[in-house]
């Protein structure tokens, strides 16, 4: 059990807050504690504070800010089994979502309130329910929602020539967009229709993203018309099924389906991003079937595409590992299957023991300042790839 | 004058992923890389059959072996941070638990081991030189501090008096064994050290890495000897001949190159593979006629030998 220690330690050294997990392994703890007492002495309960409602908030004379009065907070307290069917629901609902919350946070995923409802909406009924579970855990915890690694809404951008069919409704013909537009929702039984191009681009970072889609080079490009898509780091749940509704439609494609490729920094959080589209995450096991997309190769960046060209782009494109990019490494090595020695991609286990040996990491930035900058470098590696 | 070196064969894709380091003993080549076994080839034989492979060795892969001058101890250093010992009886390796044992817990990076296997150095991610006496539990009888920059190479000179180590700010140490001390600071490189290796007499110190050159310094009194430009990648590695007359680079862009000491220039390029070559090293001479072996990103372990007549 030696290994779900260091990740913890190396989540928290991430400059979280470590109050968070230090609630959820109280919260854990006392429950545990109260299952191995007799059923009447047991005392199995979630105490909530929960935010003032409208009335109670005071307009801050010091601030000139909206702000609960302090008095009007409340505290809820939601036992097992409880008095109703409805509380011991509850009580289940508090406890998945903490434990949802607890995988996000030890992986350093995102996670967004809709993902969370979304992984079992028949049991949470209603989003808003989720939402206010989320809202006020953070509130008993005292810290900002960002802090339990959730997210606001769909946080994916995709730009290029898309068609999102319901029942022969065209409800998104995506070829009027001009740069970018945040990733849709699929729905069971949409269609994802992207017969008119010829690759889709999966973009690890925003900036990045934008600097290409402000070029249009979806447009541009010498492999031909192309997708382009971010999750902005670790994606959610949104950008995968999104991307897996674009990977499913290609399987019914006769000839000359288009090709997906991933372009992250060569770094260990860049190598884990690309596993968690090609593979999944490691927090939600059982989602991963249907989000995978085995499809996906690896465009960039390794390490060595930028040691080859040192002279052109100065020895200052290349960084130092820090410990913590090390360690990070070396978890990775030792428990992902995806990076095992029998594993399917010896490549990226390759790529990760030359960023120790050499103890180098790059990032896709670098690129800008190569020959045709950074469109020229993917003209070239898509044709390499292809 | 140029040399010419024939190719003489070569164990194709021998190990599954990057080879990253290679251990030359009298009759065999033990080579690891980034999956989990050691591989013991025979260089006796002209096909260099695999006589032993030791399984699970390291699990996340192996960056570094080395092994005293009989052959009788190996020492690898995992990506897991583990070091551990192997010890050689017949041509038959196995792993020494006692030493493994002693070792726990030791820090290193890089290592090198005494020509007579007694003393292990190593130095840590964080450019710090141990000593370990083997023969004495594991002991650690050197803990020299440096200015903290990844320790990325090291070597024991043959006659034990001397530690150096190359440092990723571009910074090269020498240590006298004995004392402890620095004897004179060296100018170092600008860039990157990836390879430092003693003569075998022990009088010159090579040391090479991403600035492309290999540096020569005189180990009696710290000066720098020759600069050997030619390279257009970065250096890996280093190893001399038995005389001393040759010293073997290995580059990231697949070349190898023979220098001549005589005249201080390369006298043969060798380019099989335009993968990164993390080691090539001399082999024990048959007769009177050197070879070589090299391995790297390619997978594989090419061996080449002197053209003669």
């Amino acid at each position: 059990m030696a290994e779900p220690s260091t990740i913890q330690t190396l989540e928290i050294d991430d400059g979280r807050d470590p109050s968070v997990q230090e609630f959820i392994n109280n919260m854990l703890a006392s429950l545990i504690h109260g299952l191995s007492q007799s059923p009447t002495e047991a005392n199995l309960s979630i105490t909530l504070k929960r935010r003032a409602g409208p009335i109670a908030c005071i307009l801050n004379p010091i601030t000139a800010a909206l702000e609960a009065s302090p008095r009007a907070e409340t505290y809820r307290r939601y036992s097992w089994p409880g008095k109703t069917a409805h509380e011991a629901w509850k009580f289940t609902a508090i406890l998945r979502i903490l434990a949802i919350l607890d995988q996000a946070i030890r992986t350093g995923q995102l996670i967004s309130k809709r993902d969370i409802y979304y992984i079992d909406p028949d049991f949470f009924r209603l989003q808003s329910i989720v939402d206010r579970i989320v809202d006020d855990l953070a509130y008993t915890i005292g810290v900002n929602r960002t802090a339990l690694n959730v997210e606001a809404a769909a946080k994916g951008l995709v730009t290029g020539d898309f068609r999102l069919i319901h029942d022969s409704h065209v409800l998104i013909d995506a070829q009027s967009v001009i740069e970018d537009s945040l990733i849709p929702r699929i729905e069971d039984g949409d269609k994802i229709d992207i017969s008119r191009v010829r690759w889709v681009l999966v973009i690890e970072k925003e900036a990045v993203f934008h600097r290409l889609a402000r070029i249009s080079y979806h447009t541009r490009a010498l492999a031909g018309e192309g997708i382009m898509v971010t999750g902005k780091g670790y994606p959610d749940f949104m950008t995968r099924t999104f991307l897996r509704a674009m990977s499913d439609s290609v399987s019914s494609q006769s000839r000359h389906p288009p090709r997906f490729y991933a372009l992250t920094d060569g770094d260990p959080h860049g190598m884990a991003i690309m596993s968690t589209y090609k593979y999944g995450s490691a927090a939600h096991l059982h989602q991963n079937a249907r989000l995978s997309i085995p499809r996906l190769h690896w465009l960039g960046l390794r390490v060595t595409d930028i040691i080859a060209v040192p002279d052109v782009l100065g020895d200052t494109a290349l960084l130092s590992l820090t410990t913590r990019d090390r360690k990070k490494i070396m978890a990775m090595l030792r428990n992902s299957p995806v990076w095992a020695i029998n594993g399917p991609e010896p490549e990226w286990r390759a790529e990760l023991q030359r960023m120790l040996v050499l103890n180098l990491k790059a990032e896709i930035e670098i690129l800008y300042g190569c020959q045709g900058g950074l469109e020229g470098w993917i003209n070239r590696r898509m044709f390499r790839q292809e | 004058m140029s040399k010419q070196y024939l190719s003489r064969g070569s164990v194709d894709n021998a190990h599954i992923v990057d080879i990253f380091s290679l251990a030359i003993t009298d009759k065999q080549i033990l080579s690891t890389s980034g999956a989990s076994s050691i591989k013991v080839h025979s260089t006796t034989d002209a096909d260099f059959p695999l006589v032993q492979s030791i399984d699970g060795a390291h699990t996340i892969g192996c960056h570094h072996i080395v092994t005293n001058g009989n052959g009788s101890r190996a020492i690898t250093a995992g990506f897991d941070g583990e070091i551990k010992a192997w010890s050689c009886q017949d041509g038959h390796w196995a792993a020494d638990t006692k030493v493994t044992a002693d070792l726990n817990g030791a820090d290193a990076w890089a290592i090198a081991l005494s020509e007579d296997g007694q003393y292990l150095a190593g130095v840590t991610q964080a450019g710090r030189i141990n000593v370990w006496d083997l023969a004495a539990d594991g002991t650690r009888i050197r803990d020299h501090e440096t200015k903290g920059s990844f320790g990325t190479c090291i070597d024991l000179s043959a006659d034990g008096r001397l530690i150096a180590s190359g440092h990723e700010d571009g910074a090269v140490y020498i240590f006298t064994t004995e004392t402890g001390r620095m004897p004179f600071s060296l100018s170092g490189l600008v860039n990157p050290v990836r390879a430092v290796a003693f003569s075998p007499k022990s009088k010159i110190l090579a040391a090479a890495g991403d600035s492309k050159v290999i540096v020569l310094y005189d180990t009696s009194s710290g000066e720098q000897i020759a600069n050997l430009a030619g390279h257009s990648a970065w250096i890996l590695s280093l190893s001399w001949s038995d005389t001393g007359e040759y010293l073997l680079s290995s580059s990231f862009d697949g070349k190898v190159k023979v220098w001549s000491m005589e005249t201080k220039t390369c006298v043969a390029t060798h380019s099989e593979t335009d993968k990164a070559v993390w080691n090539a090293k001399w082999l024990p001479k048959v007769g009177k006629t050197e070879g070589f072996a090299t391995a790297g990103a390619n997978r594989s372990i090419a061996f080449y030998r002197e053209a003669t007549g």
